[in-house]
């Protein structure tokens, strides 16, 4: 090794010492953990406010008013877009009208359209974290990330456990289904 | 064969429509349904045929016109062809064909122009700028979820608005609106005869009027009478029966037709897009975008069905002459034009090279006068600093003619170019001969085909100054009766009256002849003769038809 190379390495090692002091600690196990739970988890308040919330949230569509030669309804799943899930922000009700569903080999394949009061647009997204709320439940059954497609919809794409595929195999786009959706912004989309 | 790809779609996308999978309908999920396809259901073989399809510009334009005019001709949904226009427009911002050069001219268009809506941007003061292309398109029903009947692309306008446009247009197909439309068809519209035998009707007519007037006003015409009358007869029953059939046919066949572009319109949807990106204040492209409402769903023809002769007329000449046609005012939801402020939308016009022709709401600020007046007063707009060609203020405006209606219906006829001064003219003169001819049609018939002579019958009476007598008759009008003596005064008196009996009488007031001949009394000859007449003339009495000696109408005293 020559004389250039040994101060090479001295000087790498220096530098590698000193972000070393500079680094912050490295988290406690029992934070990355925490960090690594899901926010239900985490605020096991919130998903049962939340769940009650989506609950009580009306109709958004006046069904009764429909024209009787209108049959083909759809029931909008009531959706809360969560602005700030660490501070707590106000989450915004939303309504998703499901325009494709599909369960097959084990796979759920659902687009859908946000939609804000009285068929305004809903809260713009590229992509969300959605969060299947059952009624019942305890936890969520499902989480899929919806991603944002050309035509405007947002689209998920996952793999079913057996007990959901079973009981979802024969959910159409006509019947009311039985989730509803907690949507958290994705920080990055596909 | 070499789209089977789109087809495999197209049968996707209805299957999973049937099948509950997707809630929209294949032409208004279009959109999302080609990107759920395209992207996680078409076979690696399927994208490929897709890329050579879209390999370069000439196979790309080859898919557009095969789309257009094959798939759309074959293809069907809910009883009608899907919109072609439409579907273009939705493939054409999805992968692949937000690539493709020939899907460009679709991506912010449907190439349906219509008829053009002055709409004033902010604060301007009317440039050529502020006559907007509008487009229309009726896209069929589908039980949708949720979707508005009409929808506004481009532009924000109040929903309301488009809502009274709509219940316009439907007044107008199967309404009041109809009857109104066809109303004033049958007064001033374009009938659907060649031009030689419209000139051969109102010659007729005229005709009909000269022989009307000659019998109310004319010479005596003596023993041509019956000729006369029976021309006359046959010369307008002839033409009311052509005009009274061909208004029943056309009006039936519009009511009809009308009815169910009406209910096509009512079940579908209305698209509309205007340049732009405008908000819409104050309703006065009301007019407009009813008009283009219209044409839109007259557009949609389902198989089968050829369509009424009026609507086939109006759609046809609307289509020809959209591109030169701008409208404003506003429309009530029964068909109604108000006024609006229109000023400054003339000079816009004015300023347009393309516009001719103004729709504007029955305001003295839209006569032709005041146009002319405006025409004078418009500059050219100026074009901005630095540009290389500029126009000199002492260049011509264009010619621009304006029409006023009050009503969507008139507005219709108007655009339609289906109003005719010359048909006016004809139908007033058809209407004054008609109101003569008609309450004369008994006095044309008793001239043409006599009534059966009357009897002389009991009772009759004969007191020192007057014989009064009883004829059997249901005519009474048509006939007189003349005394003829020489002991008494020659006399011809009228025959009167007719009782339930089917009876009318004369009464003959008796006088001495002053130079009595060598004759008694009872001497005298009683004629009944015809009285023709036309309403409120008389002829000259016609053929003698009866002949009574005095003494034997003496003898039928009771």
């Amino acid at each position: 090794m020559t004389p250039d190379d040994q101060e090479l390495a001295t000087l790498l090692r220096w530098h590698a010492a000193r972000a070393a002091d500079e680094a912050p600690p490295p988290p406690a196990a029992r934070l990355l953990l925490d960090l690594a739970r899901p926010w239900w988890e985490r605020w096991p308040a919130r998903l049962r406010a939340r769940a009650d919330r989506l609950r009580a949230m009306p109709p958004a569509f006046g069904y009764a008013m429909t024209a009787a030669e209108r049959q083909r309804e759809g029931h909008p799943v009531p959706a809360l877009v969560v602005a700030d899930e660490a501070s707590d922000g106000a989450d915004v009700e939303a309504w998703a009208r499901v325009t494709y569903l599909s369960v097959q080999a084990g796979r759920l394949r659902l687009r859908f359209r946000l939609e804000g009061a009285r068929g305004t647009p809903g809260p713009a997204g590229d992509a969300f974290e959605a969060t299947f709320v059952s009624d019942g439940a305890e936890r969520p059954p499902l989480v899929a990330r919806a991603v944002r497609s050309q035509s405007g919809e947002h689209r998920i794409d996952i793999e079913l456990p057996d007990d959901l595929t079973d009981r979802w195999a024969g959910l159409k786009v006509t019947d009311r289904l039985p989730f509803h959706f907690v949507l958290h912004p994705a920080t990055d989309a596909e | 064969m070499g789209y089977v790809w789109f087809w495999t779609f197209w049968h996707w996308s209805k299957e999973g429509w049937r099948a509950g999978t997707l809630l929209d309908g294949p032409v208004h999920g279009m959109a999302g349904h080609w990107d759920e396809w395209y992207r996680h259901e078409a076979s690696p073989g399927e994208r490929a045929a897709i890329a050579e399809a879209g390999r370069t510009p000439a196979s790309q334009r080859r898919f557009v016109a095969w789309l257009a005019r094959r798939w759309a001709a074959d293809a069907r949904w809910c009883g009608a062809h899907p919109p072609a226009r439409v579907v273009l427009s939705q493939l054409a911002v999805l992968a692949p064909f937000d690539e493709w050069a020939a899907f460009a001219r679709y991506r912010d268009r449907w190439h349906v122009p219509g008829i053009a809506a002055v709409v004033l941007g902010e604060a301007s003061a009317g440039t050529a700028d502020d006559v907007r292309t509008v487009e229309a398109i009726c896209v069929p029903a589908e039980s949708d979820a949720g979707t508005p009947p009409v929808v506004a692309q481009g532009f924000h306008v109040d929903p309301a608005e488009l809502a009274a446009a709509r219940d316009a247009v439907a007044s107008l197909l199967g309404g009041r609106g109809t009857a109104r439309l066809l109303a004033l068809w049958v007064a001033a519209g374009q009938r659907p005869w060649p031009r030689p035998v419209a000139i051969a009707l109102a010659a007729g007519w005229v005709a009909a009027a000269v022989l009307v007037a000659w019998l109310l006003v004319g010479p005596d015409p003596g023993g041509a009478l019956p000729a006369l009358a029976g021309a006359l007869l046959a010369l307008w029953g002839t033409l009311a029966a052509t005009a009274v059939l061909t208004a029943a046919v056309v009006a039936a066949g519009a009511w009809r037709a009308g009815r169910r572009v009406r209910a096509r319109v009512l079940r579908g949807q209305l698209r509309l897009r205007m340049e732009g990106g405008l908000t819409l204040i104050g309703g006065s492209a009301g007019l407009p975008i009813a008009l283009n409402m219209l044409l839109a769903a007259l557009r949609v023809r389902e198989r089968g069905d050829a369509g009424a002769w009026l609507w086939r007329r109006i759609a046809r000449a609307l289509r020809a002459a959209a591109p030169a046609w701008a409208a404003t005012g506003v429309v009530t939801a029964d068909g109604r034009v108000h006024p609006v402020v229109l000023a400054p939308k003339l000079r816009a016009v004015l300023r347009h090279a393309r516009v001719a022709h103004l729709l504007a709401p029955a305001q003295r600020e839209a006569s032709p006068r005041a146009v002319a007046q405006a025409r004078l007063s418009t500059r050219p707009a100026t074009p901005a600093a630095g540009a290389e060609v500029r126009l000199g203020f002492a260049a011509a405006m264009g010619a621009l003619a304006s029409h006023r209606a009050r009503h969507l219906a008139h507005a219709t006829l108007a655009a339609a170019g289906l109003r005719s001064r010359w048909q006016a003219a004809t139908g007033a003169l058809a209407l004054v001969a008609s109101a003569l001819v008609l309450p004369a049609l008994p006095d044309l018939r008793a001239i043409v085909r006599p009534p059966r002579a009357p009897e002389i019958v009991a009772p009759t009476s004969q007191a020192p100054h007057q014989l009064w007598l009883s004829l059997e008759t249901r005519h009474p009008r048509d006939f007189v009766v003349t005394f003829e003596s020489g002991f008494w005064s020659n006399r011809r008196v009228p025959v009167v009256g007719g009782d339930l009996a089917g009876r009318g009488h004369a009464a003959i007031p008796l006088a001495r002849r002053r130079a009595v001949l060598p004759v008694d009394v009872t001497d005298g000859t009683l004629w009944v003769e015809r009285r023709p007449r036309f309403l409120w003339r008389t002829f000259a009495p016609g053929a003698r038809v009866g002949r009574y000696s005095l003494s034997y109408v003496s003898r039928l005293h009771d």
